[in-house]
């Protein structure tokens, strides 16, 4: 036995106590921060943007950090009502119980209905989308189609996306008979691209860049609009979102210059990087 | 194979339906498992070469690389597992050996409580008691202790089962050589059940570096170069998570992430394995 098995039980023992020390340690340490810390929270679509614009006004503003955190836009409002983020990101308008609240958008964002390409469905009216969404019409042969059965993909609760295509086609959320409910938008697409006789509505940056990628996906005109950014910019596209920063109170000190940055035509191209359309400049 | 039908009757083909079940299921299985990580390798191998690994995310994750995503990552677990080992082995050890009575019971019960608690659960709880209690806000720091209250109940309970599986006579021969109670869970059952012990670590580790849910409210979103563990920092899962589901245009670099996260678990398996092994080596037991 060398020396290494007569002192390996004192090894352990000290090892652990280390361990131990090492974990209180860090446990008890402090949460405060000594330079300009902006937290943000909220909407998983904004917050790649939010991230980018960060990281420009970081290297603008040396000592500053931007802390973008992401969970949704329910969540990014009760955040910043309840103080736990500097500013909040929601992904659609203020509803009227959030009126104390105070918007500032940074970018639009259009929402279309999505089909398979190997789908020969080439429009669907606004009464046969709510048909199919709540379950009245059930095979594509019913709307032009193939005599298919029709899956129905939906978003979850809370999802802005969910709350403007309910809004728009004056749906309730409990009408809705979904087969497959999606969260974020790129889900939203795979579930489509992977099923040829699947139905859903995303973001139209996202299923434009995706279609133009090679995605087997189809963008529908809603109400006779096409579905582009271009529409969605002079404003015909119906279904179409702003894309928020929201404050408590008006903004002051690092937390306006931010807001003031990602409002500012320094950003654009940042904002149609993800695919959205800008609002700075005009 | 005629000879035998003709000699048992029906008994062969019962015995090949049997096999082939067997096969059928062993198939489907490593089948399953080998589809996914040549599906992975497949589409990210291109995506990984050594700028990759060494430089930052840009354009969301779209361009660059992790090396900040993997530096918080690494961050995360340390902080896990530096919490997580000793009271696991502790409470392991207080369980095997001492546990037999009501308190150890009642401690057991909440483990298997706490190991069917689905990992959103531990999400929120980090968020509101590490994040806001503690005041450690999103930090790698409150990730990693989020993260240890979830993996506990797997690591105690494998480390038990280690502990226990050892002989009686371990400790009956171990107290009969004058060796006191410590002597004995130090010196002979902590090498005699070391396999057992790292075999607890690496199901940890791997359930820790599988979580997205977990660290999406705690350690958090931001893909800068962590400066302290009081930094959030964005782990390698949660990234994967993001760029294939959230971010246009992100899948390529996603496969990538996804090719290193399966190469990381493969060398702390390598590892976990070879420890084990000289661990059993070295041993009172073995020698």
């Amino acid at each position: 036995m060398g020396w290494y098995d007569r002192w390996r039980g004192g090894l352990l023992a000290i090892g652990l106590a280390l361990a131990m020390a090492g974990a209180a340690c860090s446990s008890t340490a402090d949460g405060a921060k000594a330079y300009p810390h902006l937290v943000i929270t909220g909407s998983s679509t904004v917050a790649p943007l939010a991230a980018e614009i960060g990281k420009r006004f970081e290297q603008a503003h040396p000592g500053v950090q931007v802390d973008v955190q992401t969970g949704g836009s329910s969540r990014g409002i009760a955040d910043v009502r309840k103080g736990n983020s500097d500013i909040g990101m929601a992904s659609r308008a203020l509803k009227t119980t959030e009126q104390t609240l105070l918007p500032f958008t940074i970018a639009r964002d259009g929402i279309g209905l999505i089909l398979h390409q190997s789908n020969p469905v080439n429009e669907l009216s606004r009464q046969q989308v709510v048909a199919i969404y709540t379950g009245q019409i059930t095979r594509w042969s019913e709307v032009g189609g193939l005599d298919r059965p029709i899956t129905v993909v939906h978003k979850a609760e809370g999802r802005s996306t969910q709350e403007l295509f309910l809004h728009h086609f004056e749906l309730d959320n409990r009408q809705v008979k979904p087969h497959v409910v999606v969260g974020d938008n790129e889900q939203g697409i795979k579930t489509v691209a992977g099923n040829p006789d699947a139905i859903g509505y995303v973001s139209i940056g996202t299923a434009s860049y995706d279609a133009s990628h090679g995605v087997p996906i189809r963008l529908l005109s809603v109400d006779g609009v096409a579905a582009t950014l271009e529409n969605v910019r002079n404003g015909q596209f119906p279904l179409s979102r702003p894309l928020n920063l929201v404050t408590r109170e008006v903004p002051t000190g690092v937390a306006k210059e931010f807001i003031d940055f990602a409002r500012s035509t320094q950003v654009i191209d940042l904002v149609e990087g993800q695919y959205f359309v800008p609002t700075a400049g005009g | 194979m005629a000879n035998l039908l003709a000699a048992q009757g029906g008994r062969p083909l019962r015995d090949g339906l049997a096999d082939l079940a067997t096969w059928l299921g062993v198939t489907l299985v490593a089948g399953s498992a080998l589809w996914v990580v040549a599906d992975v390798i497949w589409h990210g191998v291109g995506a990984v070469n050594w700028g990759f690994v060494t430089t930052a995310p840009q354009d969301a994750g779209r361009a660059g690389g992790i090396s900040t995503i993997l530096v918080a990552t690494f961050l995360v677990l340390l902080v896990c597992m530096t919490a997580a080992l000793p009271l696991g082995l502790g409470a392991a050890m207080y369980l095997s050996e001492y546990g037999r009575g009501p308190m150890g019971r009642w401690v057991r019960r909440s483990l298997d409580v706490l190991a069917g608690v689905p990992s959103i659960v531990f999400g929120l709880f980090g968020a509101v008691f590490f994040v806001q209690v503690l005041g450690l806000g999103f930090s790698i720091l409150a990730g990693g202790l989020t993260l240890a209250c979830m993996v506990l109940p797997i690591l105690i309970r494998t480390t038990e089962m280690a502990f226990s599986g050892l002989p009686q006579e371990y400790r009956a021969g171990a107290a009969a050589l004058g060796f006191g109670p410590s002597g004995i869970l130090l010196r002979v059952l902590l090498p005699a059940a070391a396999p057992g012990l790292v075999a607890g670590l690496i199901l940890g580790v791997g359930r820790a570096l599988a979580e997205t849910a977990v660290l999406i409210f705690t350690s958090g979103y931001v893909d800068r170069m962590p400066d302290s563990l009081l930094d959030s920092g964005r782990v390698l899962s949660l990234h994967i998570f993001d760029l294939s589901m959230n971010v246009p245009g992100g899948d390529h670099n996603a496969y990538g992430a996804a090719v290193v996260l399966l190469l990381i678990l493969l060398v702390i398996n390598g590892i976990g394995g070879w420890l084990s092994r000289r661990w059993i080596g070295r041993g009172i037991v073995a020698s």
